[in-house]
């Protein structure tokens, strides 16, 4: 009988905690458990069995840190390592187990790392970490692979992937959540289940952290969303320090007691983790061993989820932004070009800020690699905005891969009736999870009527259906048409939306705005347009949340239709309010100059718009932004501005200048941007602040500053030095153990692109320790680089 | 932890003010930025006593751990026990810097500073705590003291990482140079001794880099 199979048949035992046993059994201090596998086989095999014979299904291979990341400099691979632990988990079970099966599983605990961009493992390495792992169980002959103790989601799904694309086994997966439902990198009980149910695992839950009393609400908040088996695997209690040592105090019978109540609602998979021996397993196999197994009965949420939380649509209506998308908007296609994503968080910040729930990302371009940059976008985004993200692209190829490093269950834009298009969405829906939106077009176009747009989302979600994609994971797009080419589309297209959510139950989803295409005001028809969708039943609006008209239409049906609770949104977005038009006061009579100086932002930019009306944009660079910012800099040397008020400054001088680039792309007009300078933070490095800082004043004097990022490989900066033929290069370090790595770059560039030169900084770094390491310039502050920059490039 | 109990003064200090009052603007940021970094972190410390031994300039820690130290040697002076402690503001304190760097400098870099006293108090009030357990038994904490002070080498961190078991219990991680991950983190050496001496070493007078700007000292405000 195969383990899937006896887990529909009766509840089913983990094994306990390994590590106490192997200290009883002389496992030093410092000393890895992974080589007694190897080592002191016998310790292993005897520890196995003495939970398998306390009524243990499954043991757990003692392979819990056996990755390359963990393991080095040993005289044994991986391989042979988890070769071995999975036969002592075998004799193990031949020698315990008479008349029943005892299941071997291979342990994947974490790399000890943490993922890029906190961290510096990136998701290949880690994938291929667990890919090893998996590889050498499978070979080995594990019965199932078990990840335990993930305390990251994305990791976790980098475990996942490896273990289900590398072998035929089933996974099981257990998360450790803090007494808030929290894994210690943020995500909550709702994100974990949506992600690990769409990546397709057999079983998951908790294990480590809390003891069994802690682990009851947590395992009732899984079950009332989870629709596949839960495992709970508790501590003996909470860990007590006791001079200075980790002890455990929860007995085997008030262990077993405690799980019973788990177990009887409905949990089906129970074992023990740290501080739980042979005694405990006993203790709760004998308590649990003849309940009955409560049915598992389906979740039908649509929930799509970032990191951290999840946003169920269906209740309320749902706001997805629109606006991360190039379509008609010059100086976002200027931003992709240039890689400005600075300007494109800004965007998302913005539309978080307003109200959106989900944002919509397309970054089409037809110049441009368009997986790269969704990528490299969304990677951006998922770093700072907590946000579910709605990954919108026609490109198949582009799709996957975004899905793939996808952190969190993303909503998937889009698949459309043509069966071209379900044979290559599908099957990555049904891959990695996701809410996919159909589109009700086909090979013959979009119909125009609500019937036939009916029958198309009725064989989108048959066909998903067919590769094990439940009708809750599709949201159906019944596509809004201008009005100004017939006047009857709204009407039909709101007839398609009622039919397809009554009729096929199904959540549905607009892209609103199209709807007033080539009408004057289109914020008129679009706003009303939304107020009637949504009372048609549309449940997540793509809207432009920018639009005040939009947002009113989203809070004043929200308040009539009693979703809004004593109307409270309502009057927070409103109350107070003198009329809807809001009057900012902006120190109106300030100059560009002085609101530079003085670091307001907002009326920087206004000022600038001001005077940008009478004079050209570069006389008023030259003759109200340089000067200012030169003041500035002037009261930063002479210690009498700090840096908070310098960057304060740059941020104004910034708006200012964004105010001058939309007015030059306005007039067709190019900026002419100085010489191009390198800033990176070197290999090894992760903090780059420092340079972000110099970035930003570097960036107000018009360089056009090419920004590696931090942790770059010398390599890659030598390479982009030569490739753009850049003259200045910045580079920064926080440790004194990166500072080899700048010392490696500074003679690879030196080397090979002897003509440049090369300006460093960095907490650890004095005029000595630069020369020492070949630097041509020591910056010994933020205005530094920019004076430097000035004297070599003018 | 609330707002209050975070010394304004240290972040006034980090950002290099030295012996000026920043502006109200300034002020009311920091505040601002306490607060979002106490509501959104989720803090974490974990700590285990370990027998130790003082050979010159080497300590032994828990017989197997080898520091090569002058200035750690001379800190723990007399004390045959340590305690290895780890704290972090977690991942969201790097989130929030992040996300700051790129929409507003400024309170990115006050941000940072801001988040560096606020590990330090929680240090301190952890530190506190483990003096008053040990007061029972009649026993004394010396200062903390950090890999990367004086020459007790950053290579070290990874026994902390190690020892601790730091990420699994507290998410605390080690790049591969050495560089805690979550940043906003700190590990350090805790002497325990049967005599109550004071010891005036701490990390920031401890370093050999006497014309820096965020020094701390009596001239400071």
């Amino acid at each position: 009988m195969s383990i899937l199979e006896l887990l529909g048949s009766r509840i089913v035992f983990f094994d306990g905690g390994t590590g106490t046993l192997l200290q009883q059994k002389g496992l030093q201090a410092g000393e890895l458990p992974e080589i007694w596998n190897i080592e002191k086989k016998q310790a292993l095999i005897e520890i196995h069995q003495n939970y398998f014979e306390s009524g243990s299904d499954i043991v757990l291979t003692n392979t819990f840190g056996a990755n390359r990341i963990k393991l080095h400099d040993i005289d044994y691979s991986i391989e042979q390592i988890i070769t071995a632990a999975v036969e002592n988990a075998k004799i193990a079970a031949k020698n315990a187990c008479i008349n029943r099966k005892g299941y071997v599983a291979l342990d994947i605990g974490p790399s000890g790392k943490l993922l890029q961009p906190l961290g510096d493992l990136s998701f290949e390495n880690a994938y291929a970490a667990f890919q090893e792992m998996a590889i050498a169980g499978e070979k080995a002959g594990a019965d199932l692979i078990v990840i335990e103790t993930m305390s990251d989601i994305y990791e976790t799904k980098a475990a996942v992937l490896a273990a289900k694309e590398n072998t035929n086994l089933p996974v099981f997966v257990t998360v450790v959540f803090d007494e808030k439902g929290k894994l210690l990198t943020g995500s909550d009980v709702n994100t974990v289940v949506a992600v690990l149910e769409g990546l397709g695992v057999d079983a998951l839950g908790i294990n480590c952290g809390l003891g069994p009393h802690q682990m009851l609400s947590l395992a009732e908040q899984i079950l009332e969303n989870c629709s596949i088996p839960v495992i709970i695997k508790p501590n003996a209690g909470l860990p007590r320090n006791e001079n200075g040592k980790t002890v455990f105090d929860v007995s085997p019978e008030e262990f077993a007691q405690a799980m019973e109540k788990i177990v009887d609602k409905g949990i089906c998979i129970v074992g023990g983790c740290c501080g739980t021996t042979p005694a405990h397993i006993k203790a709760l196999y004998e308590h649990c061993k003849n309940k009955t197994l409560l049915p598992i009965i389906p979740k039908n949420k649509t929930i799509v989820s970032s990191y951290t939380h999840t946003v169920e649509i269906g209740n309320s209506p749902i706001i997805i932004g629109e606006r991360i998308n190039p379509t008609g908007k010059s100086r976002f296609k200027q931003a992709l070009r240039e890689k400005d994503f600075d300007y494109i968080l800004r965007e998302g910040f913005s539309q978080q800020q307003k109200g959106a729930h989900i944002l919509d990302v397309n970054v089409g371009l037809p110049d441009i690699d368009e997986t790269q940059m969704l990528i490299s976008v969304m990677k951006e985004l998922q770093s700072v905005i907590d946000l579910p993200l709605q990954i919108d692209t026609s490109n198949v190829l582009a799709m996957e891969q975004a899905l793939r490093y996808y952190n969190g269950k993303a909503m998937i834009n889009s698949v459309n009736g043509k069966k071209e298009s379900m044979d290559a969405i599908f099957p990555i829906v049904k891959k990695y999870g996701g809410v996919v939106v159909g589109l009700t077009l086909d090979e013959n176009g979009i119909p125009e009527t609500a019937e036939k747009r009916f029958d198309i989302a009725q064989k989108i979600i048959n066909t998903a259906q067919s590769y094990g994609i439940s009708k809750k994971d599709i949201i159906i797009d019944v596509l809004a048409m201008t009005i100004s080419s017939d006047q009857f589309s709204a009407l039909e297209t709101l007839k398609a939306l009622h039919m397809v959510k009554q009729q096929l139950g199904v959540k549905t989803i607009l892209g609103v705005s199209n709807i007033s295409f080539g009408l004057p005001q289109r914020e008129i028809i679009t706003s009303h347009f939304y107020t009637m969708a949504m009372q048609y039943g549309l449940d997540a609006g793509i809207i432009n949340t920018n639009s005040d008209a939009m947002m009113h239409s989203y809070y004043a049906y929200r308040a009539l239709t009693g979703l809004d609770n004593n109307c409270m949104n309502y009057i927070e977005q409103y109350g107070g309010q003198s009329s809807i038009t809001l009057t900012t006061h902006l120190h109106t009579d300030i100059s560009l100059s002085d609101a530079i100086i003085k670091g307001l932002k907002e009326r920087a930019k206004q000022a600038a718009e001001e005077q940008l009306q009478q004079i050209e944009p570069l006389t008023l660079i030259n003759t109200e932004l340089i000067p200012a910012l030169d003041h500035v800099g002037k009261g930063f040397e002479k210690g009498s501005i700090f840096l908070p008020q310098l960057l304060m400054s740059a941020e104004a001088a910034k708006a200012a200048f964004e105010a001058v680039k939309i007015k030059m792309g306005k007039s067709g007009e190019i900026q002419t941007k100085k010489d191009k300078i390198i800033l990176a933070t070197v290999k090894g490095d992760i903090h780059d602040i420092g340079k972000n800082i110099v970035k930003v004043l570097l960036e107000n004097y018009s360089y056009d500053v090419v920004d590696l990022g931090k942790d770059v490989p010398p390599e890659t900066i030598v390479e982009t030095a030569i490739s753009q033929n850049i003259k200045l290069i910045g580079l920064s370090a926080l440790m004194t153990t990166t500072v080899t790595n700048m010392e490696e770059t500074i003679k690879q560039l030196h080397d090979k692109k002897p003509d440049c030169k090369i300006v460093v900084g960095g907490a650890v770094l004095t005029q000595e320790y630069a020369d020492m390491i070949g630097a041509d310039y020591y910056a010994k502050d933020a205005m530094a680089t920019v004076y430097y920059a000035q004297k070599i490039l003018g | 932890m609330n707002v209050k109990d975070i010394p304004q003064k240290e972040v006034f200090r980090y950002l290099g003010y030295h012996n000026t009052i920043p502006s109200e603007t300034i002020q009311s940021v920091v505040i601002d930025c306490i607060s979002e970094l106490l509501n959104h972190c989720s803090i974490h410390h974990t700590y285990k006593i370990f027998d130790c031994t003082i050979q010159h300039t080497k300590i032994i820690i828990d017989n197997h751990v080898i520091i090569e130290s002058k200035n750690l040697s001379k800190n723990l002076n007399e004390c045959n026990q340590v305690i290895l402690f780890a704290a972090t503001l977690g991942v969201q304190a790097d989130i929030l810097l992040k996300k700051y760097s790129h929409i507003d400098m400024s309170k990115a870099v006050i941000m940072q500073a801001a988040a560096a006293a606020v590990i330090e108090e929680y240090c301190d009030q952890c530190q506190m705590e483990i003096e008053k357990t040990l007061a029972k038994q009649k026993l004394f904490l010396r200062p903390r003291f950090s890999p990367g002070y004086g020459d007790f080498d950053l290579i070290h961190q990874k026994d902390f990482i190690t020892l601790l078991d730091c990420p699994r219990k507290i998410g605390l991680t080690l790049t591969n140079s050495f560089l805690l991950a979550p940043s906003k983190s700190v590990t350090a050496v805790m002497g325990i001794s049967k005599t109550n001496k004071h010891c005036h070493i701490k990390g920031c007078e401890a370093c050999t880099k006497t014309n820096c700007i965020f020094r701390r000292g009596d001239d400071a405000i």
